[in-house]
């Protein structure tokens, strides 16, 4: 091809390219517009807990989580909020099964570490509860001698502290500071998630920071700045 | 089922008592196609040419002002036919009207075109008046030349249909319908009004002609028959209910200036309401090519029909406290489309103040609009469409019939209370969701 045949093709290019761009109309999609099923929330039906089957489990998580946010002036615990409810609801689920993580060897912490800026893990988080809080009790009984749940709030937060501070190690292959990380983290978001995941029951978290839930719209407010609006927190899926 | 499928089951359930009437003495009236001798009975529409461009254009828009793409265009190609009208009594399928001698219209003469559009007599016998030939009649000899000329211009198709095959015994006797004619069937042309205007009058011939607005528009009687007493007053079909379009304030377009009107049918929206569903299809179909001539001169004629008595009730008030629930209700989940004081989004989210449509007494729109959400007519000037999203995953039928009461009794509008038991038989009609259930009970 010689310049000028490739000028003509490219002339012949920008014509096709212009008859392409003419906009074709879309015909007969759905007017409905219902969404599937897996495009909803997945609330939490009530019922037993499904994770936390183990009494001992059980009770070392409530026992935890209650020191993490303890009942005060400001609002309930997080268990009396639901905590452990939206945890094991959680854990079996595809967040237990780490669906979303890549749990495949070969693994080398150091390196995977220093990428990621936090510990990676082969085991899934239901997992690794499972091994944290039987390694929790194991603890208490071989440290005060009796189980972790009936250890007084002061000798919890000593335990709890060290965990989070890396310097109770919990051996059998639990990263104890990871796992603190863990429990705050899931209780956070117990605690602050909408009502519909079976935490933050009654909207108590929603209602301790002056959260107004979920609301598609907050134009009307924003421009009334420093003012205590008072707004009723809405949850995804009211109950009424 | 569409709308048309809808009106074609009334007008078959009237058949079946027509079958037995039609047997003895139908009124020759009502068969005469006399009128329609002006037209050619030699020269069939496969062999048909013509160099008039300007009839060709002509019968263009007189195929848009009678949206017949509606019916006869569905994956058969171009007006190949293939629509399948559900009934009761078996299945109509919409006719191949390309000039295909073997499976379209193509051995039809121009005379055989007439009959059939304006009589209900077509090539395999009497038509059913799902083929709305009760308004096509009133089409003029010109305008009926120059679709003629149009529809020679049609690319043949070969796709052979069998309209009635799907017709349960006696249904598939078409001759039955010369019955339901003798009684329902006005089998005369247009006669304009001279008392009234030229425009009034082409709005008239449009409205009543070609736009056969009153087959949806209009409520039928038992035997699938237009009611004359309740023209244009809006009728329920199909899940949707074809709102009132006369002079009435209320619910009609009374209130609303000619030009909104005009400008509703141009792009799909007057600034306030938004159609849907059929009427959507309408809009992109045909409305949306008609001249502003025309759209104004539709607009003046059905601004001039008398109204049903439908006036605005007593609001409820603001200070019930279903409506002061439902007032939080819409400012989180519809107030950032439709506004905090329904005021809507130009040329995308429909406004509630002052929607007349939304006021009628028949809330079906507006329910099923919640229920499985909505989608707003794609028009060249009004591309977006935009979608309403189904709400029947986060709101009870009490959540949804409040949420409605506030927003017909709110901004001035006024409007009868919906029940949750109405709200309710429509999710099951329509089949959606019910609404997702969850518990915070403790679980120990």
């Amino acid at each position: 091809m010689n310049r000028r045949e490739a000028l003509f093709s490219l002339g012949a290019m920008v014509a096709s390219t212009g008859v392409a761009a003419s906009a074709k109309e879309m015909k007969g999609y759905p007017t409905h517009t219902a969404l599937s099923a897996d495009h909803l929330p997945k609330p939490r039906m009530g019922g037993a807990l499904r994770v936390f089957t183990d009494e001992t489990d059980r009770k070392t998580l409530h026992a935890v989580i209650d020191r993490l946010i303890p009942a005060d002036a400001y609002g309930p615990s997080a268990s009396e909020a639901g905590c452990l409810e939206f945890i094991d609801d959680q854990l079996a689920g595809d967040y237990g099964a780490g669906t979303a993580l890549y749990l495949q060897k070969p693994l080398h912490p150091e390196n995977e570490e220093a990428i990621m800026g936090a510990p990676q893990f082969l085991s899934t988080p239901r997992e690794r509860y499972d091994s944290g809080l039987k390694a929790l009790e194991a603890y208490a009984q071989a440290t005060w001698g009796g189980a972790f749940h009936a250890l007084s709030p002061d000798q919890i937060d000593e335990i709890l502290t060290g965990l989070e501070a890396g310097t109770i190690d919990l051996g059998a292959g639990v990263n104890g500071q990871a796992f603190f990380e863990l429990m705050l983290q899931n209780t956070r978001e117990g605690y602050l998630a909408d009502p519909i995941y079976g935490g933050n029951r009654d909207m108590a978290g929603w209602k301790m920071i002056g959260f107004p839930g979920a609301r598609y719209d907050y134009r009307p407010y924003v421009e009334r700045r420093g003012e205590a609006l008072n707004l009723s927190p809405v949850s995804l899926i009211p109950n009424d | 089922m569409s709308a048309i499928q809808h009106i074609a089951f009334r007008i078959t359930a009237g058949v079946v008592v027509l079958a037995l009437i039609g047997g003895g003495g139908w009124a020759w009236k009502t068969l005469n196609t006399s009128r329609s001798a002006v037209a050619d009975d030699q020269v069939t529409l496969a062999e048909f040419t013509t160099d008039d461009e300007d009839a060709i254009a002509r019968g263009n828009y007189i195929m848009r002002l009678g949206d017949c793409a509606a019916c006869h265009t569905r994956d058969a190609g171009e007006f190949a036919g293939g629509y399948q009208v559900g009934t009761p009594f078996g299945t109509l399928v919409s006719s191949n009207i390309t000039p295909d001698p073997d499976t379209g219209i193509g051995t039809m003469t121009e005379r055989d075109f007439f009959n059939a559009m304006r009589h209900g007599q077509g090539s395999k016998g009497m038509l059913y008046p799902a083929m709305p030939y009760t308004d096509y009649a009133k089409l003029t000899d010109q305008d009926m030349h120059d679709l003629w000329a149009y529809m020679s211009t049609l690319t043949p198709i070969s796709h052979n249909v069998d309209e009635d095959a799907g017709m349960s015994f006696p249904f598939n006797i078409r001759l039955a319908m010369a019955g339901w004619n003798a009684l329902f069937f006005d089998n005369s042309g247009f006669t304009p009004d001279d008392t009234q205007s030229p425009q009034w009058n082409r709005g008239a011939y449009i409205v009543e002609g070609p736009g056969h607005c009153s087959a949806c528009h209009t409520p039928r009687n038992a035997l699938g028959g237009e009611i004359a007493s309740r023209h244009m007053q809006g009728a329920v079909v199909d899940g949707w209910f074809a709102p009132e379009i006369t002079s009435n304030p209320h619910v009609g377009l009374g209130d609303t200036p000619t030009e909104d009107v005009a400008r509703y049918l141009k792009t799909g929206s007057d600034g306030v309401a938004f159609a849907a569903g059929p009427m959507a299809e309408a809009v992109e179909d045909s409305t949306q090519y008609m001249t502003q001539d025309d759209l104004l001169a539709v607009a003046q004629y059905l601004k001039s029909l008398p109204g049903s008595p439908a006036v605005a009730p007593a609001p409820i008030p603001a200070s019930d406290t279903a409506m002061q629930a439902a007032a939080q209700s819409y400012e989180v989940n519809c107030s950032a489309c439709h506004g905090l004081s329904g005021e809507g989004i130009k040329a995308l989210a429909p406004g509630f103040a002052g929607n007349h449509a939304l006021l009628s007494e028949n809330a079906t729109n507006p329910i099923r609009a919640v229920l499985v959400g909505a989608r707003a007519a794609h028009s060249h000037m009004l591309p977006t469409g935009a979608g309403m999203p189904s709400f029947a995953w986060k709101m009870d039928d009490q959540d949804i019939a409040d949420v409605l009461n506030y927003i017909r009794n709110s901004w001035g509008n006024a409007a009868e209370p919906i029940g949750a038991a109405q709200v309710s038989e429509a999710r099951a009609t329509l089949g959606a969701r019910d609404k997702i259930i969850w518990s915070e009970a403790p679980s120990r």
